[in-house]
């Protein structure tokens, strides 16, 4: 293969990977303290897309409760996303305390939460599609002082990455290293991985465990509000359904990566971004399917995913 | 009377079809699996009929003969039950979350195939499904003994053997594996006959619905047939076909009142758009506050009992 | 009767039923069983005692299939059992308690014994749901049997009442009814009498014994509360950090200055 081909095949894939990356951080990081499936992240990113689109001061369009609706001010893209990931945050936070915690109160078995997760999702979605309609929308370009493109490669044969694709990676990596040294170097770290072993013994060790659980979907949620911003910012926002189709390959991802594993939704972000890349070109239509397809092998081979550990079961 | 009929003869149908497909999410749930993946066999089902009906039997004049959509459901059936047991044998050893999981996997990898096949006519699917019959209504020929023996079925389960195995395997997987039951067995059983009845449920559909595209039998029909059986109720085959039939009339119902005059705009949007919002918000409300749905085994005793006594 | 050979036809020459031969057992670090060797004969009723920890349960995970052992041999009716999965043990004649009540608790009384005939039952899906000749008989021989049973453990009155609601002694008679409802050579109780006053311990003594006669069972049966013990069993086996310290008959292994070291200050 052709190495100017294969460079660009690996750049596209780790362009692609380190979205899925991001979302995963947060989708896991849930499931890591808390034992459960969130998959309301899916319709967190989504409200974090449409909240940061809204505070540009950008206008919706004509379907929807709210068509034509544009706020009266514009901020900045990088407030606005910062604005809309805290939206984005406390949406979390307001899922967490109406239908989580209720469920946890009561130990219920984490299927039992899936579903109800499901159901908030789907709901929440749903409220945005009828008050923005399902219209794909664009944010403006705030890069626009920077060359379109960096060229990894040579003049002569080109490996082009989309310059929103290098600043998303770099958001990525640092993300990743803020969040592995908040979970091993810091004593909220050490707190929220002793709630994730046994949150009854350490609420009665003293840990304020409500507060934690409170930061872990703050953390969360922030993640799935910038992602859902800088996906937007890379290939659009198409329609709130977009969130439901990351939840969905979102658990493709923090599966392989291992559930619960921080450096593994990195890990797995990209490793799903490279295998759609390496699509051959002929069956790229199933380029879809392959994040499903890889969850499938790997629910059966090897469930606790590449970086879990085996779980031992107690009888 | 007449009049409701034909104006509601559709949606009738749509009920009693959906009360059949809510049964193929009970059946392994019966076992204490959580399995979405009917939608899956429900859209294949589907195909099988659409791609009989148009491409492998020669259009004639008049309708479709009903004896060959029979024949369309039984080779949907066959060929669903086939595709169950061959997914399910490997993916029923994972449990809970996991299982779950593989389920979902499985709907979105038959969605993208089915969009991309020529044979399953792509994107835009196929239509022009030939009826068998002259009206909607007419339907019910089909529809209400197909529910009909679904129900007997799940019924007479829960009083075998059989049966009595997949509850003991909901109850305590572990304590049942020591009372001799193979879990296993069993699981793949309650899979493969729930991918046998929605084959079938899609076979009809397809004509009744006359096209058939990568649409039907995809995510949101999970979440549809969790709402059904969480709302309806999740430990006996009365819930899931209640919930089956009354959330399918409810968007109905609501459009009616949304034409009511001097509602505001956004309610009136709301009651006719709205349904996977109720639907969202019916399952998370059910999870905390009726988990085991509305028509519970104890709900039932009662009301037979009422019945019974005399006076 | 259906289902496997009783004892009077099996030709099985050699007294011993379950052979344990240097089983270990080893999760993470742990080795919770450590090379256990002992035979129990036909007929027997045979204790397992020991400090809590001491791997007792852990031996019944082993020799019902619930746990693989990392190493040894388990044989029953001088046939390799190791490593059979739960549902096979049981079809193989080994029937069992748990320590923590297993029942299926929002199933009724009778319904959670007549789950257990299954292994002993052979009607499937169809034949079930279509409710022909064969299946509806043995339905109704299932029936039969499980209310024979309850009878037996003195639940009679109460059969369609959910397993749950009942009192936490008439839970254990329960889950011995419906181990029994498998026709076992080999019945393993796991502390039976935990939570019992001491009449219905001596209830549950005397059932153990007539059950044993009656049904010619062989029994294993781990508990803590000793006078049970000693009345009870022909032979007892003491385990300690997942070692055999002690075996032989009671009026024996009471005097062992291992067992009396290890439960130093319990009672014995």
């Amino acid at each position: 293969m052709n190495r100017t081909f294969l460079l660009q095949q690996v750049l596209n894939g780790l362009a692609i990977g380190s979205v899925y990356a991001i979302f995963a951080l947060g989708y896991t990081l849930i499931f890591s303290v808390l034992r459960i499936i969130n998959f309301t992240h899916g319709a967190i990113f989504t409200i974090g897309a449409y909240t940061t689109y809204a505070l540009t001061g950008s206008q919706f369009g004509i379907n929807g409760l709210l068509a034509g609706a544009a706020l009266p001010f514009g901020l900045p893209f990088v407030l606005a996303l910062l604005g809309g990931s805290l939206v984005a945050a406390l949406s979390g936070v307001i899922v967490e305390r109406v239908a989580f915690r209720p469920l946890r109160a009561r130990g219920a078995d984490p299927l039992l939460t899936l579903v109800s997760s499901l159901g908030v999702a789907v709901a929440l979605v749903n409220i945005t599609q009828y008050l923005f309609g399902a219209e794909p929308y664009s944010y403006p370009d705030p890069l626009q002082g920077l060359p379109s493109a960096i060229n990894f490669g040579t003049a002569a044969a080109p490996v082009l990455v989309r310059t929103v694709q290098v600043v998303i990676f770099a958001v990525s990596m640092v993300m990743l290293v803020l969040l592995t040294y908040l979970m091993n170097a810091t004593r909220t770290g050490k707190a929220l991985r002793a709630v994730a072993e046994d949150m009854t013994t350490s609420s009665l060790l003293g840990i304020d465990t409500d507060r934690l659980v409170l930061l872990t979907f703050v953390i969360s949620g922030f993640l799935g509000g910038v992602t859902g911003t800088l996906i937007g910012l890379s290939v659009g926002v198409a329609g709130p359904y977009f969130g439901i189709a990351f939840g969905l390959k979102g658990l493709a991802v923090i599966v392989l990566g291992g559930l619960g594993d921080i450096p593994g939704a990195v890990v797995g972000g990209l490793v799903i971004g490279l295998a759609e890349a390496f699509v051959p070109a002929q069956y790229i239509a199933y380029r879809e399917a392959v994040p499903f397809a890889l969850l499938f092998v790997v629910l059966l081979v090897r469930p606790q995913g590449l970086l879990g550990r085996a779980q031992v079961q107690k009888v | 009377m007449a009049t409701f009929f034909a104006t509601y003869d559709f949606l009738l149908v749509s009920m009693v079809l959906a009360a059949v497909l809510a049964l193929t999410l009970y059946l392994p749930l019966m076992a204490g699996q959580l399995s979405v993946a009917s939608p899956g066999f429900y859209a294949l089902g589907g195909y099988i009929a659409a791609i009989m009906s148009t491409k492998i039997f020669p259009p004639g004049p008049g309708l479709y003969p009903v004896s060959l959509v029979l024949l369309e459901m039984v080779v949907a059936a066959v060929v669903s039950g086939v595709l169950g047991l061959a997914v399910g044998l490997p993916a029923l050893r994972l449990r809970g979350i996991f299982l779950a999981l593989a389920t979902i996997a499985f709907v979105q990898i038959l969605g993208v195939v089915a969009l991309n096949l020529n044979v399953t006519g792509g994107a835009i699917g196929i239509f022009g499904i030939p009826q068998p019959f002259s009206s909607a209504l007419q339907y019910m020929w089909l529809a209400v003994p197909l529910l009909v023996v679904s129900m007997l079925f799940v019924a007479r389960l829960e009083r075998t053997r059989t049966g009595r195995a997949l509850v003991a395997l909901r109850e305590d997987e572990l304590a049942a594996a020591a009372m001799g039951i193979d879990p296993t067995y069993h699981k793949v059983l309650a899979f493969t006959t729930s991918a046998v009845l929605a084959g079938a449920v899609g076979a009809v559909s397809a004509h009744f619905i006359n096209t058939w595209n990568s649409r039907q039998g995809t995510f949101d029909t999970s979440v549809n047939l969790m709402a059904f059986v969480l709302v309806g109720g999740s430990r006996t085959f009365v819930g899931p076909v209640v919930g089956g039939l009354v959330l399918t009339a409810l968007p109905e119902a609501l459009r009616g009142i949304a034409g009511v005059a001097g509602l505001p705009e956004w309610l009136a949007a709301f009651l006719r758009d709205g349904r996977l919002i109720i639907f969202g918000v019916l399952i998370a409300i059910g999870t905390v506050f009726f988990p085991q749905g509305l028509i519970t085994p104890g709900l039932l005793r009662r009301l037979v009992r009422r019945r019974v006594r005399p006076g | 009767m259906s289902g496997a050979p009783g004892p009077a036809a099996d030709p099985l020459p050699a007294a011993d039923l379950l052979t344990v031969e240097r089983v270990t057992c080893q999760f993470g670090g742990v080795t919770a069983v450590n090379e256990v060797s002992f035979a129990v004969g036909r007929g027997e009723l045979f204790g397992l005692i020991g400090p809590n920890g001491a791997g007792k349960t852990t031996l019944f995970n082993l020799i019902t299939g619930l746990t693989a052992p990392s190493g040894g041999h388990l044989r029953y009716r001088g046939e390799d059992i190791t490593g059979l999965p739960p549902h096979r043990v049981a079809k193989r004649g080994i029937a069992r308690t748990f320590q923590n009540v297993r029942l299926f608790g929002e199933l009724s009384a009778l319904d959670n014994v007549m789950i257990a005939r299954h292994v002993r039952t052979h009607s499937g899906l169809v034949s079930g749901v279509l409710g022909l000749g064969p299946a509806r008989r043995e339905e109704h021989e299932t029936r039969e049997r499980a209310t024979a049973l309850l009878a037996l453990v003195g639940l009679a009155d109460r059969p369609e009442e959910r397993a749950r609601n009942f009192a936490y002694g008439d839970q254990r008679r329960l889950e011995i009814a419906r181990a029994l409802a498998l026709e076992p050579e080999l019945l393993l109780l796991d502390e039976p009498a935990a939570g019992m006053n001491a009449g219905e311990k001596r209830a549950l003594s005397e059932l153990i014994r007539s059950v044993r006669a009656r049904l010619s069972l062989t029994i294993l049966l781990i508990e803590h509360y000793v006078p049970l013990v000693m009345n009870l069993c022909d032979r007892i086996a003491v385990l300690n950090f997942g070692q055999l310290i002690a075996l032989g008959p009671p009026a024996l292994v009471q005097k062992h200055p291992a067992v009396v070291e290890a439960y130093l200050g319990d009672g014995a």
